[in-house]
């Protein structure tokens, strides 16, 4: 994959965030898509599960949490690209820089909130790899125990790049959150302007969830 | 039973030709949905519908207890499973259909009409199909996107195989037979009330009908492939941003 739009930006903002975590992503690195996601939510439902009622009452922590250890497994840019589709032409490499910082952080404010809203005894298991396994890009498959029992089919499209094995996609019941947002920006950007998305994103208005 | 079918269907013809009268607003990026412009129209009824529907789920929701609406909905699940049966039968499914005509049978009896769902308990497999998923694993895979009346999201595919479905249906059977509509309303607002927790993000959608018709296509998608379906192709995403002339009408 060539990388169209230099990729700082968003990393300075992870990294700034790292200044004040307090160093808890010493997890080993492993570099197959089936550990990272092993290692990677089993560590975060566990924590959650451990300090649920901390993170209820200050979701700010619970938000720090998912920007550290959740977030550097995931390409927000590749991802912001794939959403944008063609309504990313003829824009400048700053709008498109700024488009994938908001995303990235509607996806922390989510994920943050699913957690919480799933709380504690919540489960996962990771089916085993198959067939798809290719050189660049890959599915880890999950089901995730419901509290309230049954699962819900949740699962990782991961992409190689120069860093490793990255998430871009996640699909929940076969529906991929690109597809379906993409739908949504594409069409918006292409009415009203790209800026004025990005006020809507960082205005909180587009989040999806409530 | 007559005078009801003979209502719906001029309900649905009325909207058919209010929908081909209309002008296709296409401004989205083309799914399998060629009729988007009559499709929106029937969107729009069901929504106003809604307007009656959704606060007599939101009651529903508040009166009864979680066990009870759990269920109901066990119930409903079910009864759906005759028709799962045959059609497992139809995609020569045997193993499967096996295991749920073992879970009808379980849950009806000891399982007291389905309210408790002990096959699920005791390890059972749950299975859904339906004749749309067999039609579509006969070869019959893509099907443009039809919003239905009263029932929503729909392909024309699955619209023709929920029809015949309905013939084997205990739900259905009850209404072609009998005119009997009092399982299928409750049935109704059973499956609204579980899409309550949807109704914000839906709401807050750029383009809500969109979202509707993508989260249901691609779980469509999901229910045909058993919960495999292929990836998506996001090479084709990416040309979209980098290729100055690709314009994949699909």
């Amino acid at each position: 994959m060539k990388t169209l739009i230099p990729t700082w930006a968003p990393r300075l903002l992870l990294a700034a965030a790292f200044v004040f975590s307090n160093g808890l992503f010493a997890q080993t690195q492993a570099d197959d898509p089936v550990s990272l996601v092993e290692q990677t939510t089993g560590y975060i439902f566990a924590n959650v599960a451990e300090n649920l009622e901390e993170y209820t009452a200050n979701p700010d922590a619970l938000r720090t949490l998912v920007r550290n250890d959740l977030m550097p497994l995931l390409d927000v840019d590749y991802a912001a690209r794939l959403v944008l589709g063609r309504a990313g032409r003829g824009l400048s490499s700053e709008k498109i820089d700024e488009f994938s910082i908001c995303m990235s952080n509607l996806l922390v404010n989510r994920y943050s909130k699913g957690l919480l809203y799933f709380s504690s005894e919540v489960n996962l298991q990771v089916l085993p790899q198959r067939g798809d396994l290719n050189e660049k890009l890959t599915r880890v498959r999950t089901r995730v125990m419901l509290p309230k029992g049954g699962s819900a089919p949740v699962d990782y499209a991961f992409h190689k790049t120069p860093e490793g094995w990255k998430v871009f996609d996640v699909i929940v019941e076969g529906i991929s959150y690109i597809t379906t947002y993409r739908n949504q920006i594409m069409p918006e950007v292409q009415a009203n302007g790209i800026d004025s998305v990005l006020a809507r994103l960082g205005s909180g208005q587009l989040e999806l969830a409530d | 039973m007559q005078k009801t079918l003979s209502l719906l269907s001029i309900i649905f013809l009325s909207l058919l030709i209010a929908g081909c009268a209309g002008t296709q607003n296409r401004h989205t990026d083309p799914e399998n949905d060629p009729w988007e412009g009559f499709n929106r129209k029937v969107y729009a009824f069901n929504d106003g519908l809604d307007k009656v529907v959704r606060p007599v789920a939101v009651g529903y929701d508040k009166i009864m207890p979680d066990p009870f609406q759990r269920g109901v909905g066990n119930f409903f699940r079910n009864l759906d499973i005759p028709v799962t049966f045959v059609n497992q039968v139809l995609q020569g499914k045997f193993t499967q259909s096996l295991d749920s005509l073992g879970r009808f049978i379980v849950n009806s009896t000891v399982g007291l009409l389905g309210f408790f769902d002990i096959a699920s308990k005791a390890g059972m497999p749950y299975y859904n199909e339906d004749l749309g998923q067999t039609l579509a694993t006969w070869g019959y895979e893509d099907s443009r996107y039809l919003m239905l009346p009263f029932f929503g999201p729909s392909t024309f595919r699955d619209g023709m195989g929920r029809y015949t479905d309905s013939f084997i249906h205990p739900v259905g059977r009850a209404i072609h037979g009998r005119n009997e509509w009092g399982l299928w309303i409750v049935r109704g607002i059973d499956q609204r009330a579980r899409y309550l927790d949807q109704d914000a993000e839906l709401n807050q959608a750029y383009d809500p009908y969109v979202l509707m018709r993508d989260v249901w296509m691609q779980n469509r998608e999901f229910q045909i492939y058993d919960g495999d379906p292929p990836m998506a192709d996001y090479d084709l995403y990416l040309d979209d941003y980098s290729d100055e002339e690709s314009d994949p009408e699909g």
